[in-house]
């Protein structure tokens, strides 16, 4: 019975502590707010890079308003995405009602980013999306111009050309395989999870690789989880195809990274591996990783433009990690907000939306623009193209990970060839070596 | 192709048996549903990475610490948290769900939500049949046997076993026989957070260990220990292959939809149930008055 | 004029003589009351937001101390219900643009659809297996809806569903007022004759059926009531949050309400409605440690079951009411002498 009391007595005053600490209002700031999910490497991409940004901006004075000079306040919202739709819509509730932030950026599960979304729509605040990459978030945006308004998008640029520049690689790696292989015909194992936004990127592939002379072995779909691959891979090496097209962005990825490494399948893989894009994925794959190529935003000694390598050295002096495209919240706020901001002279979204929309400008990943669907609706969607937002194919050698793409590309014919500074050329395992030159 | 789907099949099942053995153990003797079971394994699984990533040791030091280590933890949160509440069986079921839980914040706390993973007791692979099998793999087959082997030993050949039968018959009886019923409950409760660490060792090298990892074990152990009726031990067994098999001939005959094989094998569970409410060894609990 | 202050007078000796004497009966009322009047005070819209998402809780976790507390049939896939409802107000939004009053209803009624396919394997199970068995069919319907990207959009979900009103305001109003209707209801069932019956199934089935009370209808409607309410949150949910998505079904989400109902107490129905009403309010108090919040919720589950097995709101109502022990009634707890027999109360 004494216990029951003592504890009730610790919970109440417990409580009461709490319900009298509530944050006080702080001097006139810039609020910004960055969601994410904290406790995954994701949101902390989101926080560091709008960390970065904001200590950057504040050091050199704030940011010049109209004739006065404001600091930027940021405020971390905990979305727990992941586990909790519902979470994710009341930290965003929190951030815009309780602690009135003038801005956010953030967001990474579609099906939060969409509820998410809408209640930054009801405020009326520019939601700077960073994580994202379903296409609806941004026609919405065509459909209901004055409601969705708000949003933009940082990063990545939309699943049609996730598809794209992900086969281009696929063709680029083939080329490789069957010049220094002697195959005559590439043959390709699709290995995808089962996911929503891989289903249209199946289709796509499987219309694409007859068209780049090479054949489709199979599809697999395993489920986002799966910790055995072992069936896939028996299958996969049974058809003797030397190219397996991954699309991968759970923690299937490590498994099937590891399993393929430890029973030696000779058979590269390219294509789409977020795991594969962490500094921590050699050692989660008892390095059998090495070789895996991916897609990725950031590659350590990659300079798309002269931005890129200040950025690169400045996150990872502070974070001592390779950033990841989560991090592009730094650009969100450097690059874009800032400057319009100082522009606009105001912090008034209507008339910012304007300027957001026709400006072009530099980031440490590429040049953004804004683009409009072919009638000529915005839709605030990233513009992909040689020039514009390309990404990079990076590639795991020998422990580190290496841009291997764009190298020599040409996105057309008559196009100019691109390479980035600091590609390295891509290299084929040794095993597939060593089985196709007997 | 049937080779793949019956050696897939065998190697699923021989994880999902280490695990329902465990489990089915501790229901049959003192009746709780133990749902923490599975997070005991993932605590197994996080010291075995500490001690060979962080640490250093080779796999097998780590078992050997990891072991005993967790069997302690476990008795400790049965002593703390389950004992007083036995009486209560939805209580348990609550306070193991959340026992589960704070041991996930817990592991989250100290590792962060990031994949981990573990090298294996033995590298490499081997070709049986035209078929590649890790060592790991066939390890913990063999593991299987043995527990199960070992299992039975105890339980038919030793005073202590026949205690635990006897418990597991009826609670009240042999408390009137003179044995100590709670102190029976713990044994077995430390024999059961023993195998499921044990397992955690074995199969952790195949699996990617982070703080979410228990909740699908858990709910395939589950399907095989209510299909192979809770408290026997022998229909955990049979169950646990039954559903490996189910889950292996899914993935080879669907390959579009090998993310289908959970909810195949719990449709299973739930067809045989309808035929046979007890499971298939199961004991039929009269309701007591 | 005298009418109207005959009709004021009655109701104010009802209160006096039925509501003021206990205190637990105040305690409802006054619930009631602060809930209706809150907009009053204060219109944040974060504070009705956590009411309005805690109502629509309040009601599943009510839902299902119908089914497992009540009936006794443990339930440990409530979330099918929930996301039944859900996904099919969602889809009829949709696709047959009905209004959220036509859908929810509708959404409610494919609910009770689940609840009789899932009634019908559990009639023969008891207990534990029950239990487990009643755990895979959320999964199993999960597995359905990624297989079915195309109707069920599969992990995204469904998006860009009608609101249930323009302003928060009313949507507070809507969602609190259904909460305490919906729940009247329940405890009225659980009063009525049906559920003295499902009372009776939870303590000795055989008996009842030896009473010649079919007792595979009266479980198969506590499935299908249980379904309805529960179809009913799921759908204000879709219509609030404007999206119905796979987490609607997750078996974290089945734990969170057993927890709930547990931790209040069950086979009470206003267990389950005080427990979300302290627990899911805490969850997002604790959101100042967002690393810690989880934790501190599990340990606190863990300590209300050490100390107040049988659910906090029946320890609560045990302390400050006392049954008399020749009329059975209700007393407040300083009473030294029963209100209506004058019996003496230790």
């Amino acid at each position: 019975m004494n216990r029951c009391r003592i504890l009730m007595t610790t919970l109440v005053a417990f409580f009461l502590v709490v319900t009298i600490s509530f944050p006080a209002l702080g001097a006139k700031t810039i609020k910004i707010g960055v969601i994410g999910p904290m406790q995954f490497v994701q949101g902390k991409g989101h926080w560091n890079g709008a960390t970065l940004a904001a200590e950057e901006v504040n050091a050199r004075g704030g940011v010049k308003v109209g004739n006065k000079k404001m600091k930027i306040e940021l405020v971390k919202a905990d979305s727990n995405e992941f586990l909790n739709v519902t979470d994710a819509t009341n930290a965003m509730e929190m951030l815009l009602s309780r602690d009135k932030v003038d801005f956010v950026v953030g967001g990474f599960r579609s099906e939060a980013v969409f509820a998410m979304q809408d209640i930054a729509m009801d405020y009326k605040k520019i939601f700077i999306g960073a994580g994202a990459s379903h296409s609806k978030l941004c026609l919405r945006v065509a459909e209901d111009y004055d409601r969705y308004k708000y949003w933009f998008r940082a990063t990545p640029f939309n699943e049609k050309f996730l598809g794209r520049t992900s086969f281009i690689h696929l063709a680029t790696v083939g080329a490789i395989l069957k010049k220094s292989l002697n195959i005559p015909k590439v043959k390709v194992a699709i290995v995808a999870e089962k996911a929503m936004w891989v289903e249209p990127m199946i289709a796509a592939a499987k219309g694409f690789i007859p068209k780049v002379g090479m054949e489709v072995a199979g599809v697999w779909q395993p489920s986002q989880a799966a910790t055995d691959v072992t069936a896939e891979l028996s299958a996969i090496q049974r058809t003797e195809a030397p190219l397996i097209f991954t699309i991968f962005s759970a923690s299937v990825g490590i498994s099937f990274a590891r399993q393929a490494g430890e029973l030696k399948i000779p058979a590269v893989q390219v294509g789409i591996n977020v795991e594969a894009q962490k500094d921590g994925f050699l050692e989660a794959t008892q390095g059998m990783g090495n070789y895996v190529m991916t897609l990725n935003t950031f590659a350590r000694g990659v300079e798309v433009n002269e931005l890129s390598k200040p950025f690169m050295d400045k996150y990872i002096k502070r974070f001592g990690e390779t950033p990841t495209y989560t991090a592009e919240t730094y650009s969100a706020i450097v690059y874009n907000l800032v400057p319009v901001i100082e522009q606009a002279g105001t912090l008034d979204a209507d008339k910012l939306i304007p300027i957001m929309e026709t400006r072009e400008f530099k980031t440490p990943s590429g040049r953004v623009k804004m683009v409009s669907t072919p009638e000529g609706k915005p839709i605030h969607e990233l513009k992909w193209g040689p020039g514009y937002q390309t990404s990079l194919g990076v590639q795991w050698q020998d422990g580190k990970l290496v841009g291997v793409w764009p190298n020599k590309w040409k996105a057309a014919p008559k196009a100019p060839e691109i390479t980035y500074k600091g590609i390295v050329p891509y290299k084929i395992p040794p095993w597939m070596i060593e089985k196709y030159k007997k | 192709m049937v080779l793949d789907i019956i050696i897939a099949g065998l190697i699923n099942g021989s994880t999902y048996a280490l695990l329902a053995i465990g489990f089915s153990l501790i229901f049959g003797v003192a009746r709780i549903v133990n749902i923490a079971h599975t997070a005991f394994y993932m605590v197994a699984s996080y010291c075995i990475y500490l001690i060979t990533q962080k640490l250093g040791y080779h796999p097998t030091v780590g078992m050997l610490v990891a072991v005993p280590l967790v069997t302690l933890l476990g008795l400790i949160c049965y002593k703390l948290f389950i004992d007083p509440i036995r009486e209560h069986e939805a209580a348990v079921l609550i306070g193991t769900i959340a026992l589960a839980i704070a041991i996930q914040e817990i592991m989250l706390l100290i590792f962060t939500g990031d994949y981990l993973s573990v090298p294996a007791l033995i590298q490499g692979y081997f070709t049986l049949f035209g078929v590649k099998v890790f060592h790991q793999q066939l390890l913990t087959f063999v593991a299987a046997l043995i527990i199960l082997g070992a299992l039975r030993m105890l339980l038919m050949n030793t005073k202590l076993g026949l205690a635990i039968r006897s418990t597991a018959e009826d609670r009240e009886v042999a408390n009137l026989m003179g044995m100590n019923e709670s102190r029976v409950a713990m044994i077995t409760m430390g024999v059961s957070v023993g195998l499921a660490a044990f397992t955690g060792a074995v199969v952790v090298p195949l699996t990617i260990v982070n703080p979410f990892m228990w909740m699908h074990p858990l709910i395939m152990m589950m399907a095989v220990v209510v299909l192979g009726g809770l408290g026997s031990i022998k229909g955990s067994f049979m169950g646990a292959y039954i559903l490996g098999f189910a889950e292996a001939l899914v993935v080879f005959l669907i390959p579009m939809g090998s993310f289908l094989k959970g909810s195949v094998a719990l449709s299973i569970m739930i067809l045989v149930l309808l035929i046979r409410p007890e499971g298939l060894f199961g004991i039929a609990f009269e309701e007591e008055r | 004029m005298d009418i109207v202050g005959f009709y004021l007078r009655k109701f104010w000796m009802i209160v006096k003589n039925e509501v003021l004497v206990l205190p637990s009966r105040i305690i409802v009322f006054l619930f009631c009351l602060l809930l209706l009047l809150l907009p009053v005070f204060t219109q944040d819209p974060y504070l009705l937001r956590i009411l309005i998402l805690t109502s629509i809780f309040a009601i599943l976790a009510a839902s299902w101390d119908l089914l497992s507390g009540f009936t006794g049939q443990m339930n440990f896939g409530h979330a099918l219900f929930f996301g039944v409802g859900a996904y099919t107000a969602a889809l009829l939004n949709l696709h047959a643009h009905l209004p959220p009053w036509g859908s929810i209803p509708l959404g409610a009624l494919g609910a009770v659809l689940a609840g009789l396919i899932i009634g019908i394997p559990c009639l023969r199970l008891r207990g534990t297996y029950l239990a487990l068995t009643t755990l895979a069919f959320p999964i199993i319907l999960m597995g359905i809806v990624f297989a079915l990207p195309g109707i069920t959009g599969g992990e995204l979900g469904i998006t860009g569903l009608e609101r249930l009103a323009r302003s928060r305001v009313t949507n507070y109003y809507i969602t609190v007022v259904l909460m305490l209707v919906l729940c009247t209801i329940m405890w009225k069932i659980t009063d009525s004759n049906t559920g003295i019956i499902f009372h009776a199934i939870r303590e000795d089935e055989l008996a009842v059926r030896s009473s010649g009370i079919n007792t595979t209808r009266y479980k198969l409607l506590a499935f299908c009531l249980s379904g309805f309410f529960a179809g009913i949150a799921g759908g204000l949910y879709a219509h609030f949050m404007r999206i119905a998505g796979p987490s609607t079904l997750e078996v974290s989400m089945s734990f969170q309400i057993v927890i709930w109902a547990v931790f209040g107490g069950i086979v009470t129905i206003y267990g389950p409605i005080g427990a979300v009403f302290i627990l899911y309010p805490l969850l997002e108090f604790f959101r100042f440690w967002p690393e810690y919040r989880t934790l501190m919720f599990a340990i606190v589950i863990l300590l209300i079951l050490l100390y107040m097995p049988e659910g906090l709101l029946p320890w609560i109502r045990a302390k400050i009411e006392t049954e008399c022990p020749r009329c059975k009634i209700r007393n407040i707890a300083t009473r030294k002498t029963c209100r209506i027999c004058a019996a003496e109360i230790e």
